[in-house]
């Protein structure tokens, strides 16, 4: 599959990359790994006038201790941080979530901010530009609606990251870069809940650092796939538990994932209230290689399962 | 669109190309270093047919902008012979037939290579999670498992 025309530009630093944003007037992409933005430029779902490389920025590639929180460049991948020993020792869910992204030599190039920031996808939607005309465009591409809920003019794409559930469950926060100046924000703040426009983030904004508070904290992380490698989740649900409290988050179904916070661990009926409540929420509709019945039956399933063995005996 | 000199070092042989900015390292390799070893299946990053080694690393070349491999080395499946002998993953790959059409083939053997260059002695399982980066749509994967384990044997 040939690429459209663009230029290529390599960002120095952050500040180097928002200016190189800048210069292109905003027709530009920040490129990482590539295993998200390429496949979506290839089908014409991106047009770029230019990509600007971020991979050579050494500050966005460091995994560090900082007041409290592990510090994650955005730039890590996913493979460097699955081996990582503090996140091993620390983030069962995270390790979990990263070992079920895709397969491993995805992993080796995918970063965590691109994790993070991919598309959200649909059957309708990830598709090639010859496809898509056929078919007509749906509500996601600029069309009148939705292709897949017939008179709908709401998008329901599914967020697919993996990891972002995991990180959420933890308290993770992003901090963000971009001609505005620098913020950071909780990562479940990041979603605007609309799947035409997934994040809450201004042109040119850089996400540069994956902050997760360094506490030991049990959990798992349970996804749905058809295969056991590649596949994006058609559930995901990770659990944390961080002083003796839960925190659930799901994934996988719809714009945003969605946090979940239990008081006690130990009360039975709360876990299946929580299981039934997210059930209830997810909205799955036949966008997905599974039934939407099926999907959301699982939701409540994969939040029992993982909280099962994020307080299994002797874990954590 | 103004192209761009690029330089890095391919199966040893150090090589300065003029590249279109938005040319990916599959193209690069094969239409003009006529590398045609690593192949364009999905071209969406899903299959690994195209799988090269750059920097000690299996990449899907399909997904990589020839821009990005400034000044990297890089390893296709032509390069793996030495003094004239074959990989000996090359070697297992054919004494256990596991090879149907051979499409993903050269796909397969480099993303071995990666693991038998960062995991002298994989077990099954660690080769069965490697090669479920590749998609091979004739056969199963048996033979090919049985050609890593037999490689890693005969390398050890």
């Amino acid at each position: 599959m040939i690429l459209p025309q663009f230029e290529y530009k390599r960002a120095r630093s952050v500040a180097d990359a928002v200016a190189l944003y800048k210069k292109e007037k905003g027709k530009a992409l920040y490129l990482a790994g590539g295993t998200d933005l390429i496949p979506l430029v290839k089908l014409r779902l991106r047009e770029p006038k230019a990509v600007i490389d971020l991979k050579g920025i050494e500050d966005l590639k460091i995994i560090a201790t900082r007041g409290g929180s592990l510090s994650v460049g955005a730039n890590a991948t996913l493979f460097d941080l699955k081996k990582d020993p503090v996140i091993a020792a620390h983030f069962p869910a995270l390790v979990e979530s990263l070992d079920a992204t895709a397969c491993e030599t995805l992993q080796m190039r995918g970063t965590l901010g691109g994790n993070i920031l991919q598309g959200a996808r649909c059957l309708e939607y990830n598709q090639s530009l010859e496809w898509r005309k056929a078919r007509g465009f749906c509500f996601k591409m600029g069309g009148k609606e939705c292709n897949v809920v017939k008179g709908a003019k709401v998008c329901f794409a599914n967020y697919c990251s993996d990891n972002a559930p995991s990180l959420i469950s933890l308290g993770a926060q992003v901090r963000l870069m971009g001609p505005g100046g620098e913020r950071t924000v909780k990562l479940e703040s990041l979603f605007t809940g609309d799947a035409r426009a997934p994040f809450a983030m201004e042109g040119g904004e850089v996400l540069t650092h994956i902050l997760v508070p360094l506490k030991k904290t049990k959990g798992a992380y349970e996804k749905l796939r058809v295969r056991e490698s590649m596949d994006y989740p058609l559930v995901g649900a990770a659990v944390s538990v961080i002083d003796g409290k839960v925190r659930i988050c799901v994934g996988g179904v719809g714009a945003a994932p969605r946090l979940y916070v239990l008081g006690d661990i130990r009360d039975a009926a709360s876990v299946r209230d929580v299981a039934e409540k997210a059930s209830a929420d997810a909205k799955p509709v036949a966008n997905a290689t599974l039934s939407p019945a099926y999907r959301k039956k699982m939701v409540g399933t994969l939040i029992k399962r993982a909280l099962k063995r994020a307080l299994a005996e002797g874990k954590g | 669109m103004k192209t761009m000199k690029v330089s890095f070092n391919v199966n040893s042989e150090d090589v300065t190309l003029d590249v279109r900015p938005y040319e990916t390292l599959l193209e690069t390799l094969r239409e003009r270093l006529f590398l045609t070893g690593a192949k364009e299946a999905c071209g969406l990053g899903a299959c690994g047919a195209c799988t090269v080694i750059v920097n000690g690393i299996p990449l899907r070349s399909c997904l990589v902008l020839t821009p990005e491999v400034e000044g990297a080395t890089i390893m296709t499946v032509e390069g793996l012979r030495e003094d004239g002998n074959l990989h000996p993953l090359q070697e297992t790959f054919m004494e256990k037939g596991a090879v149907q059409c051979g499409f993903c083939t050269s796909g397969m053997i480099m993303t071995a290579k990666a693991l038998l260059d960062r995991n002298k002695r994989p077990t099954k399982k660690e080769i069965v999670t490697t090669i479920s980066s590749n998609v091979c749509r004739c056969t199963g994967y048996k033979k090919i498992v049985e050609a890593v384990e037999e490689a890693a044997k005969r390398m050890a």
